[in-house]
Parts: structure tokens; sequence; C-alpha cells
């Protein structure tokens, strides 16, 4: 694989860079804006289709920042985030303009903006060829993604957004510390796969150091625990950020840089040497299980939702920890499997809220009759993450759980399977309340079996809070603005929901027409169908090839 | 011209000055005028110097022909012409953004200010750097009271005082290496020093007293009381360029005269000084962020930060390694122009909406949103995050403090990254999302009308940002711009 010079790697973090621009101008013609963000979309898919297609590895060197070369370079790994990201980034800014439009939130413009420069960042962390440049992409990301976690502008909103900085600036300022040392250590910061040269024979103490700073600060993106608790703050944010960013780009760009630091700075030989490796195992063994536990207990959808991710990541992190390409390649399948199904559970969360105003599983009982496309592709993303077959979760499961079983102690394939275990006790409940449940049922199968009520539950009448749907930012009722939708069906539907009908039928009735608008369904349709594809025939999608290029180049 | 460019750095504002006290008399508009042309000369003089230390390593220049140690000696080399383009540039950019129409003696002050600042960059005289400092100084205090009222009156009587003691305090220094050396020239105080020898008392004497003298003007702590208040007190404009530019030179000031004067040997030989040093220093960078973190007025709140940046830039000096002083020159120049912006920004929202206050800034981004953008920008580089000339700055302090193994010191240069985030998120964060006072603002007219914002701090503050951001994408270019220098000094 030869290193040829392009400005392509730059396009790719230059196309959703202008977008942002380019939406921002246009704030006052909403349409325009939008068409921006779609056509960028599908313009940086493009872009890295051409880059994955090619055999060649593309480099553009971007100058150089305090005296250290900066440079984007386009390796296999790299590319499977980028890919990742970018194809999800279509789904998301289709869903996302359903979704601001059919809740009227206000600022779209900062929403839109702030979101293209974040994939922006994103892009130029996957494809970063040394540790400053990701560095730098890093903190820019940081800052692309407050604005969309403090959207709703509200006290909470305001709340979570500092928590948010605090601890990821916190954690640039250990990876920073990381990174100098790495400098001082090696005097150089690009990316070898199988780990810079001179860091196997830099001072052990010094190099196990850096390793624990640049962990640690990665970490704080990977929410690897204690380093966890921005995750469910930073869920006030509107849902397509949940999951785009907090699912996929954010939370995935920490671990792709714990990924980074761990096979390509220092690299499988030396990290063994050190004794590092383990110590970061036991640590992601233990998140994947405390977050599965703590996601039992949580009622509201999303906050929920956030604890599997904590959990999920850890399995990406144990993977890489583990040291052995068959982990490593679960580890990066497992990075596009886990997006595309955890996407399509906040979609289907998103959806739920915007139809029906519920962020809480209790009184989403029986939704599988008003939103059935919706609750099924929650069901299947679910099944997919507990690691049933045919969904993209088991076959990176597989190969992690095959990793851990050649490492010497059996304790990881153990914490695997607890936490598959405690996958499916976590989201069976949700699943069953929304097919089994009747939504004015006190029956057993109307509430969330392993959690607490939440504070605002129902009153003893069995009628609710008027269910027309408020905006998370308190503004009123939305309006009917779905583009492209037979409104007259779904009115009707939204006004049985508003009845606060002491009659015991269920709120939900079968919907006649689509359930929803199809800006927000297709793109749950396409992530869930995408989890499904990778599921059956792993191999359709480059994402199989890259891994496997990717581990071939760590490990030889 | 090109033989006389240093005097002429000089020269050209000290006699400018004294053309807007005729012109004003008959019209205001006119000395402006006069005064930003003699600026645009200045700034050009210095962009002349930069192109011919590019050329030449350096240029030296004996006033009136009288060689030293009889005469005073002009010296510019890569880091003077920088300081040069900063102090000229800055002047200029600042009186842009002046709405205010000055009476003649005020444009004289801002000339003479300049002239000061000028002289003390280009000097290569002890003594004649004492005489531009006070020079630079009085003008200063002046400005500080033009303003008018009780707070500015007091403000720069504070100025005034503490600012007399500690150029007292340099004279005294430079006083006591006179008797040790019998000379005033930095070329031959260098040589001078070593032969008395670094560890006499009447040397080390001479440094500490020089070093409290000009900590006073940087306003380390437990020295910069003056700062916050003469901020506040002044005019925007006037805030503004003493912001910019005033510390800057102190600064600058320090650095040769460590560096220059008394070298690099003079630490090996006295290792007690470098850590006293290090320690005010470091004490700086936490006190003044604390003491942001509590400010309530927005230019007491950049005053305090200040007060932190400079410690960052002693820890850069008395770190004496190449990448910390690396780090410290471009934290200087990156600092100057940040906080010069900002200052540009707080003045134009308190005029146009009469904010003061961190609380009164709840919401600005709806009324102002360019300048909150800007601030962000700017504030960020405060911060210390990259891609900006901050960043860069804290990089090389950093890596020099590793690897000259205190590792303390480079663990408080990366901490205050989270101390500066506290407080300029908290300004940000008040921009963007707090919710305005539905109350008019204070600074509403007498005519009822809000005046709008001029189309000059607009380009200034854009400029500024554009320039904060252009540093720190081209920071390994400026430091190879010092690069020859710092070389030359360890």
């Amino acid at each position: 694989m030869t290193d040829v010079a392009s400005p392509l790697p730059l396009a790719v973090v230059g196309v959703p860079a202008l977008a942002s621009v380019l939406v921002l101008v246009s704030r006052a013609h909403p349409d325009v804006r939008e068409a921006w963000t779609v056509l960028a979309s599908l313009g940086t898919v493009a872009v890295v289709a051409l880059l994955v297609a090619d055999d060649a590895t593309h480099v553009t060197p971007l100058g150089s920042l305090a005296g250290v070369d900066l440079a984007l370079r386009a390796d296999a790994g790299g590319l499977l985030f980028a890919l990742l990201a970018s194809t999800l980034w279509v789904a998301t800014s289709l869903y996302s303009v359903g979704y601001v439009r059919g809740l009227g939130e206000v600022g779209q413009t900062r929403y839109f903006a702030a979101f293209a420069a974040s994939i922006a960042a994103t892009m130029g962390v996957a494809l970063a060829a040394d540790l400053l440049t990701l560095f730098v992409f890093y903190e820019l990301l940081t800052l692309a993604t407050y604005p969309l976690v403090v959207h709703a502008g509200d006290a909470a909103a305001r709340r979570a957004g500092r928590k948010y900085l605090a601890y990821t600036l916190g954690g640039g300022v250990l990876a920073l510390t990381g990174v100098l040392l790495v400098q001082v250590l090696a005097d150089a910061l690009a990316f070898v796969p199988g780990g810079i040269a001179g860091l196997s024979v830099a001072d052990p103490t010094l190099a196990r150091v850096a390793f624990g700073l640049l962990v640690v600060g990665f970490g704080v993106k990977a929410a690897v625990v204690p380093l966890h608790a921005w995750l469910p703050a930073a869920m006030v944010a509107p849902t397509p950020v949940s999951g785009l960013l907090h699912a996929v780009a954010v939370v995935k760009s920490g671990a792709f840089a714990v990924y980074r630091s761990v096979l390509y700075v220092f690299g499988p030989e030396t990290a063994s040497d050190l004794g590092v490796a383990l110590p970061l195992a036991a640590v992601a063994a233990a998140t994947m299980v405390l977050a599965a536990l703590v996601g039992i207990r949580q009622d509201n959808l999303k906050r929920g939702l956030a604890y599997s991710t904590i959990s999920q990541l850890s399995y990406i992190v144990l993977g890489v920890a583990l040291l052995t390409p068959l982990a490593a390649f679960g580890a990066l399948l497992h990075v596009v499997a886990h997006a595309f199904m955890k996407i399509t559970l906040f979609f289907a969360a998103g959806v739920i809220y915007v139809e029906t105003g519920e962020k809480y599983v209790s009184d989403v009982a029986g939704i599988g009759r008003r939103l059935p496309v919706t609750a099924t592709a929650f069901a299947v993303g679910a099944a997919g993450l507990v690691g049933f077959p045919l969904v993209a979760g088991f076959v990176s499961k597989f190969h992690l759980v095959a990793g851990a079983a050649a490492a010497p102690s059996g304790v990881f394939v153990a914490a695997f399977l607890v936490a598959g275990l405690l996958k499916l006790l976590y989201f069976w409940p949700i699943v069953y309340v929304a097919f089994v449940g009747r939504s004015e049922g006190t029956d057993p199968a109307s509430r969330h079996a392993f959690a607490p009520p939440h504070a605002d539950t129902r009153t003893a009448s069995g009628s609710h809070v008027p269910a027309v749907p408020v905006a998370a930012d308190g503004s009123g009722p939305h309006p009917a603005v779905d583009p492209g939708d037979a409104d007259s069906t779904r009115d009707t539907d939204r006004d049985v929901a508003g009845a606060t009908g002491t009659d015991s039928a269920s709120r939900w009735e079968r919907p006649r027409g689509l359930e929803t608008s199809a800006s927000l369904l297709v793109p749950v349709v396409f992530t869930v169908g995408m989890a499904v594809l990778l599921g059956v025939v792993p191999t359709a999608l480059p994402f199989w090839e890259l891994a496997e290029t990717a581990v071939e180049e760590v490990f030889g | 011209m090109i033989d006389h460019l240093l005097p002429l750095l000089v020269a050209v504002p000290l006699l400018g000055s004294a053309l807007p006290l005729f012109v004003a008399a008959r019209s205001r508009t006119l000395a402006r005028w006069l005064t930003l042309t003699v600026l645009v000369g200045q700034t050009a003089l210095a962009v002349v110097l930069a192109r011919v230390v590019f050329a030449t390593a350096s240029v030296s220049y004996d006033v009136g022909a009288i060689p030293a140690p009889f005469g005073i000696g002009l010296f510019a080399d890569r880091v003077t012409a920088a300081l040069a383009l900063v102090v000229a540039g800055g002047a200029l950019a600042a009186l842009l953004t002046d709405h205010r129409h000055r009476s003649g003696p005020e444009y004289a002050l801002w000339l003479l200010l300049v002239a000061g600042l000028s002289g003390v960059v280009v000097t290569a005289d002890v003594f004649n750097l004492y005489v531009f400092l006070e020079i630079s100084g009085l003008a200063a205090y002046a400005m500080v009271a033009s303003a008018r009222g009780v707070d500015p009156a007091l403000a720069a009587l504070h100025y005034l005082l503490v600012g007399t003691v500690g150029a007292t305090l340099y004279l005294l220094g430079v006083g006591y290496a006179f008797v040790a050396t019998g000379t005033l020239a930095m070329a031959d105080l260098s040589v001078a020093l070593a032969a008395a020898g670094y560890d006499s008392t009447l040397v080390v004497t001479a440094f500490v007293l020089v070093a409290v003298g000009l900590s006073v003007k940087m306003a380390l702590f437990p020295l910069h009381a003056w700062k916050p208040e003469a901020y506040a007190a002044a005019t925007p404009a006037v805030a503004t360029v003493l912001a910019a530019l005033g510390s800057t030179v102190a600064g600058y000031a320090f650095l040769r005269i460590v560096y220059d004067v008394f070298t690099v040997a003079f630490f090996e030989a006295v290792p007690a000084v470098r850590t006293l040093l290090l320690v005010a220093a470091t004490t700086s960078v936490v006190a003044g962020g604390v003491l942001a973190l509590r400010a309530r007025d927005v230019r007491r709140l950049l005053a305090y930060s200040s007060v932190s940046q400079y410690g960052l830039f002693g820890v850069g000096l008395a770190l004496a390694t190449p990448l910390s002083v690396t780090g410290a020159l471009v934290a200087l120049v990156g600092h100057a122009v940040a906080k010069g912006g900002l200052f540009v920004a707080v003045g134009s929202v308190a005029r146009t909406h009469g904010v003061r206050t961190v609380e009164e800034y709840a919401g600005l981004a709806d009324r102002a949103p360019l300048t909150a953008a800007v601030v962000a920008v700017l504030g960020v580089s405060l911060i210390g995050l990259p891609p900006t000339v901050g960043f860069a700055g804290k990089w090389y302090l950093a890596l020099g403090g590793i690897e000259a193994g205190s590792w303390a010191v480079a663990t408080v240069v990366l901490a205050s990254t989270m101390l500066s985030l506290a407080y300029v998120g908290r300004i940000v964060e008040r921009c963007y999302l707090g919710r305005a006072d539905a109350t008019p603002p204070a600074g509403v007219r007498a005519d009822g009308g809000l005046p709008a914002p001029a189309t000059a701090p607009v380009v200034v503050l854009v400029g500024a940002a554009a320039l904060v951001v252009a540093l720190g994408l081209g920071s390994s270019a400026l430091a190879a711009w010092f690069e020859p220098v710092v070389e030359g000094w360890l």
C-alpha cells in the first residue's frame, strides 16, 4: 500500500466544514440551508467512497503547528471510521430535518451548522496521521458539539454543557500531556501500525505514564467508567444529536483515539511489554458490566440508551486492550455494528418523542400498536446489541469473544457473556412493554419491569399530562409541518392521543398511512436495514475488508 | 533612511506627538487623522525593520555617532522587529476603534506612549530603557486619567504610584549594575557582569531589583493590583492599547535583560534566582486564574486573566530552555493580539449595549452576534485550545517544561487550561445561552437612539480573530522567526 499525496483527505474534512459556513450564511432560507446539509453529507460519503475504492493510501500534509508536522492520512482504520460516520451523517441529516421541523425547534441554523462542523472534526479525527493532528481535531470536536449539547438553552442544558466541557476538555488536558510525553520520549508523533519505534526503547515508567495519560484523556470521550458521567447528562440534547454524536461520532472518536494510541502509538508488543494493556482491559470489562447494570434501572429511554452506549464502547476498548488480531478485528467491526444499531435505537426514541411526546418507557406501553415499524426496528436493533444472530452485533461479538478466549485469563469471556445477559435484561422490558403492554393499563406488562417509576408518573385515574407533544425547550405544541405526508390520518391519531381520556381504550391507535413523517421513518428503516445486512452478509460492505486490512497492518 | 531606521522608530512618534497639540485647536478630526497617519508611518517603519533584520541578523546604531560606553546604543534583532510591529500595529488598531473625539493633548499622549514603548523595544542601553519606560508610563497614567471622573482619577493615581515605585526599583537595580561594572550598554554589561562575578551580592541584588521592577510593570502576582483598576476605569480604546502593549513591552524588556545582559550563565551560577522566578510565575498563573473566576466586571476579569497569562510567560522565561523561551515569545505575541481584540470587543459592547459585568452579558449573542463570535474565538486562544496561537504557546511551554524535567511546572501550564476554561466559559456561556433583560441598556444615548456599531471596530475584531488563528496555524513559522535569536541566547 503506497502513500500518495492527494487533496482528497482534506476534502473529506473540508466539505462538511464548508457546509457549516454555508448553513450559517443561508439562515434566512431554511430549505436552502437543509439542502446544503444533505448535499454535503452525500458529497462527503462520495469522497470517502473514492478513498476506500483506491488501493493507495492518500495523504494530505497540513503544514506544521508548533514545530510538529500535521497531516491527514486515509489508512484502513481511519477510512472505516470515516465511512461509518459519513454514511450515518446522510441518514441523520434526513432525520434531523424531520425532527427539528417536527418539534418546531428554535435555533435550527445553529443546530445544522454545529452538526456539520462536528462531522468535519470527526473526519479529522478519523483521518489524522499523527497524535497532534488527532488532538487538534479532537478538541475542535468538543467545541463544535458544545452548541448541540446546550441546544435547548434551559438550565438543565447549560448544566449538561458545563459538565460536558469540564469532562472533555479536562480529558483533553490529560491527553495533551500524554502527547507531549510521547513527543519527548520518542521524538515522533506520527501513527505507525504496530507502534512508534522510539517508545519501545524509552524509559518504561515514563512510557507507562504516557500510556495512562493518553488512555485516560481519550477515555473520557470513550465514556470509560469513572469518566463517563458526561454522557447521560448530555442526553438533554436533541435526539439526532444524541444519536449521531453521542452514540457515534463523539464517543467513537474517543474509542478510536484509544485504538490509535494502543495499536499505532505504542503497538501490541510495547504495550504488552509495559504491562499496561491488562489494567486497561480490566477497567473496560468493569465498565461493560457496571454500565449495563445501571442501565437496567433506567426508565428514561435515552438515559438508558446512554448507559448501554457506555457499556458497548467498552466492548471496543476491551477488544483493543486484548492485543490480539481477532479481538482487534472484533473491536473494529463492533465500532460499525454498534453505530448502526445504536443509532437505530436513538432514531426510534426520537420518533416516539416527536409523535407522542413521551420520554419514559413506562409511558409508552403498547407503542407497538401506534408505531409498528419504529418499534420493530427498535426490537431488531436491541436484538443485535444483545448479540442475536442475523443482526450485526452477533458478528462483532463473536470475534470479540473468540479473541478474549485466546487471552490468558478467562475472565474477559465471562465479562462479555455477563454483559450480554445484562443487555438482554435491559432491552427485554422495553420491547415487552412496547408490544405487550397497554397504554392505559396498570398491569405489570405496562410498566418497566426493573426501573423505578419516574417523577411525573400518571395520576391515579390513569389520565395523563397532555399528550400533545411539547418541544424540549418548552415552546408550545408543534405545528404539523412535515413535508411529505398525508396529514389527516396523523392529526386524527394525535387527537385521539390528546384526549385526556378516562376511557380504558388504548391511547394508541393503529396508524393509517405512514406512522410518522417519511423523513423520520426512512432513516430508521435504512439504519436497521444496514444492521441486518451486516449481520447476514458481513462482507457485503467495505467495513469488513477495511477492518481486515487495518488488523493486518498492525499485527502483521 | 534605512541607516537611521532605529532612531526613526522613536523619533517619528516623539516628534509627531507635537503635531496634534497645534492642530487640535483648529480641528479635532484633523488631529485624529494626523495621529493615525503617524501611526501608519510607524507601522511601515516596523515592517521595513522586519525585512532588514530578516536579511541581516541584527542592526545596531549609535545615537549621535557617540559610541558606547558614553553614548546610547540602539539594537534590533528579530525579536525587536516583531515587538516593534506589535507596538505600532496595536496602537494603530486601538486608535482606529476609538470613538471619542479626543483633545489635542490626548492624541499627543497616545503618540508619546508609542514613542516610549518603541524606545524600550529598540534600546540597547539599560538606563535608556528606564527613560523610555518612564515616558511610556507617564503617558499611560495620563491616558487612564483622561477618562475624566473619580474612578479613572483614582485608578490613574494608583497606577502612577505603583508604576513609579516599580520603575524606581528597576533604576536602583540598574544603578547597582553600574556600580558593579561601570557601563550601561547591554552588550558591554553582559561581559562586565560575568567578570564581576554572577554570584556577587551586588549583581544578584541588581537582578532582583530589576526583576521586581519589571514584574510590577508586567503585573505579576502580587504586584498586579493596579491593573484591574486601571483597565476597568480607562476608556475602551485606552484600555485596549494598554492591555495589548503595556505589559507586553515590559515582558520583552525582562526577556532582553535576562538573556542579553545577565545571560543564561547567570541562572546557572545562581540557581536560587531561577527557582524564585519559577515559583513567582507559577503562583501568578494560578492566582490570576482564581481571581478572574471571581471577577464580575468583564474588564477586571480580563485584567486578571492577563496576570495569569504573564505568569505563563514568566514560566517560559525562567525555564531557560530553547523551547520554553520560544513558547514565552509566542505566548507574548499571541496574548497581545488576543487581549487587545478582547478589549476592543468589550469596549464595543459596553458602548453599544451598556453591558459591563458578566451577568449583563446574558444573551449578548443575539444582540451582537459578530462580537460574541469573536469573543468566543479569542477566548479559545486564551484557554489554549488548538488551532489558536494560545495553544501553540502552551505547547512550547509545556514541552519545554517536560524537557527541562520540571514536571510541576508543566502540570501547572497544562492545568491552567482548565482555569482559563472556567472564566472564559462563563462569559461565552452567558453570551450564547443567557436571556437578555427586557430593560433598555444603560448605554442608550440621550436622544433615545442606540449608536450603531462602527465599521472600524468590526474590522479590527475580525482581524484579531483571524490573526489569532493564523498565528496558531503558522506557529511553526513564528517560532522559526525567533529561532536564531533564541539559539543565540541559549
